[in-house]
């Protein structure tokens, strides 16, 4: 890997000529034309957006800082930022300490191994948008088995999906059973790819399964915990999918996470510049808590 | 409490294993064997109570209804020309820059483009949207195939080349150099030697690009409206507001959205892990 460039250069054939020269710089020149056309640009874009009054069918005025001003004030966005938060602490929590669980269950060889993993992790190859149907049909008061299940056991009929209290809940339950299968399958991967002998050591020693568990699986498992718990954290506060589907942030703004309420405001009220505004904003957090999260476990991870 | 024999312990831990096993296979199998009973039954079983765990009289006319009235077919083909194009496109595009930054990046710079390859995929989505919306508008090509199929291969992008470039950093350099030294050119090395060495990578790759393509949502439901362009996770989303209680019509939808996937997962299963984790476990 350290090798020096030179002589590998030479090697390839890359010594002198145009040809050797621009080879690199031509194979990645497509991929980043790409990334200039609808990644760099678009962001600028919004970014621009963002300092302007714009709504559809009317030209684009600058405001300067007027959108983010309201921004700081808004108490729906703030609102959304708290529940995409409760929303995403909740879920990757519940989606660790089950996937990390559902690893050691099935961490040993046995009989139908391979049937069994391939049948836990069916939810998180399922379209987003089919996983809200398939619990549109479950949580319906009227046709649903996980009403008929509550009425059979409180008496009571319940439409979760459009009570107050209880929406949020039932939503973080749709991202648990679509995603731990994928904190299982990652962690289990980690688990399998740890070296025996600090494990073989301790049994020796004497040492419980608890203690082993604490002591030596969770600290060399860490990279690989960090991870998932970020991958899995981003998608999360991210949520778009499976809210349009099921509640569409109702009631009221019960459920409105910051995508829809950022997709709200910019394609059914045509804010764009707000919503833009609310974009960068998200974008920014984002950001800092991916860096916060990066630092704090370089050098360790 | 009396000593448990260590025989009866191993015992009673196989029950508990199996057991909690067997409840995490039912809560996830569950619910989409509920859609697929949905979908079979007729409109007045569907409100039966308590619900059938059977179809007491299955019946096709459920998809025969999506693909004779909803344009599910439309849906299916957008689908299937959008990601396919995406994901050749992403994979082409992606594996040469992968290529050029496994093979003649060194030093600092690897470490930092290693970053900067990848920082796309943690822009929110929506932060890309709306100026996306805008431009491809300015374009004409607003609910174009074309239009999804450039956004998916972008976006595609940062994960393909960050995960082919791990593939082929680990392909020995000495095979190419000593086929070069044999003769052959840059070319023919890398489609002779490198390729097919890379081929693994390439599938789980493309599994990945595969998989988020296809079930991506929020920009085709912003960029695409009608069955001209849009795909099925749209078009069946769609079918919510318009089938209202005809509950078994959307179970139906969406075990034609799901099912696809599904089985190509089953298929791939050997594959599955590199690829979902995007190359970070083996």
């Amino acid at each position: 890997m350290s090798a020096p460039a030179k002589p590998i250069a030479e090697t390839l054939g890359l010594r002198g000529g145009w040809r050797g020269k621009w080879l690199p710089w031509a194979l990645i020149a497509p991929m980043v034309l790409f990334a200039l056309a609808l990644t760099v640009l678009p962001l600028c874009y919004s970014l621009l957006t963002s300092f302007q009054e714009y709504r559809l069918g009317q030209p684009p005025a600058f405001v300067g800082l007027q959108n983010y001003q309201h921004l700081l004030h808004d108490l729906n966005f703030r609102g959304s930022l708290g529940t995409t938060l409760i929303f995403t602490i909740a879920a990757t929590g519940a989606e660790f300490v089950l996937g990390l669980a559902l690893a050691l269950l099935l961490k040993e060889e046995f009989r139908f191994q391979g049937i069994i993993r391939s049948s836990l992790i069916v939810p998180m190859v399922i379209a987003p948008v089919v996983v809200g149907i398939i619990w549109r049909l479950l949580y319906n008061a009227d046709v649903g088995l996980f009403s008929f299940a509550v009425q059979a056991l409180t008496g009571k009929s319940l439409s979760v999906l459009s009570s107050t209290t209880l929406a949020l809940p039932a939503l973080i339950l749709v991202d648990i059973w679509e995603w731990t299968p994928f904190m299982f399958l990652l962690l289990l991967a980690g688990i399998q790819s740890l070296p025996q002998e600090p494990f073989e050591a301790a049994r020796v020693d004497g040492a419980g399964a608890w203690n082993i568990f604490l002591h030596l699986t969770l600290p060399m498992l860490q990279p690989v915990i960090v991870v998932a718990l970020l991958i899995r954290a981003l998608d999360a506060f991210t949520v778009f999918d499976q809210v349009f589907v099921l509640t569409q942030g109702g009631p009221g703004t019960a459920t409105e996470v910051a995508t829809l309420m950022i997709y709200k405001s910019a394609f059914r009220f045509s804010q764009f510049g707000y919503g833009a505004s609310m974009a960068i904003a998200l974008l920014v957090l984002v950001m800092f808590f991916s860096a916060a999260v990066t630092r704090a476990f370089k050098g360790k991870a | 409490m009396p000593r448990l024999s260590s025989a009866v312990r191993r015992r009673l831990w196989f029950l508990t294993r199996l057991s909690l096993i067997v409840v995490a296979l039912i809560v996830t199998l569950l619910p989409v064997y509920w859609m697929v009973n949905t979908s079979f039954k007729n409109q007045v079983e569907v409100f039966t109570s308590p619900p059938t765990f059977w179809p007491q009289n299955p019946t096709m006319d459920n998809y025969v209804s999506l693909f004779v009235r909803r344009h599910l077919g439309s849906y299916l083909l957008n689908s299937l020309i959008i990601v396919g194009s995406a994901v050749v496109l992403s994979l082409a595009i992606g594996s040469l820059a992968a290529y050029s930054l496994a093979r003649f990046v060194k030093g600092q710079l690897r470490e930092s483009l290693n970053f900067w390859v990848l920082a796309p995929r943690m822009i929110p989505p929506v932060a890309l949207v709306v100026p996306l919306f805008l431009i491809l508008q300015h374009l004409g090509l607003i609910n174009k195939q074309l239009g999804l199929i450039l956004v998916y291969t972008a976006f595609n992008l940062p994960f393909v080349a960050w995960m082919m470039r791990s593939f082929f950093l680990e392909i020995p350099m000495d095979l190419e150099e000593a086929a070069m030294v044999d003769g052959a050119t840059r070319l023919r090395s890398f489609r002779d030697i490198v390729l097919p060495l890379a081929a693994p990578g390439l599938v789980a790759t493309s599994i990945f690009a595969l998989i988020i393509t296809f079930n991506e949502f929020f920009f085709a439901l912003i960029l695409t409206s009608t069955p001209a362009a849009a795909t099925l996770p749209v078009g069946t989303a769609a079918l919510i507001g318009k089938t209202q209680t005809l509950y078994g019509e959307m179970a139906a939808a969406g075990v034609v959205a799901a099912v696809p996937l599904v089985i190509f997962a089953l298929l791939v299963q050997r594959h599955l892990v590199r690829g979902l984790t995007m190359g970070a476990v083996k």
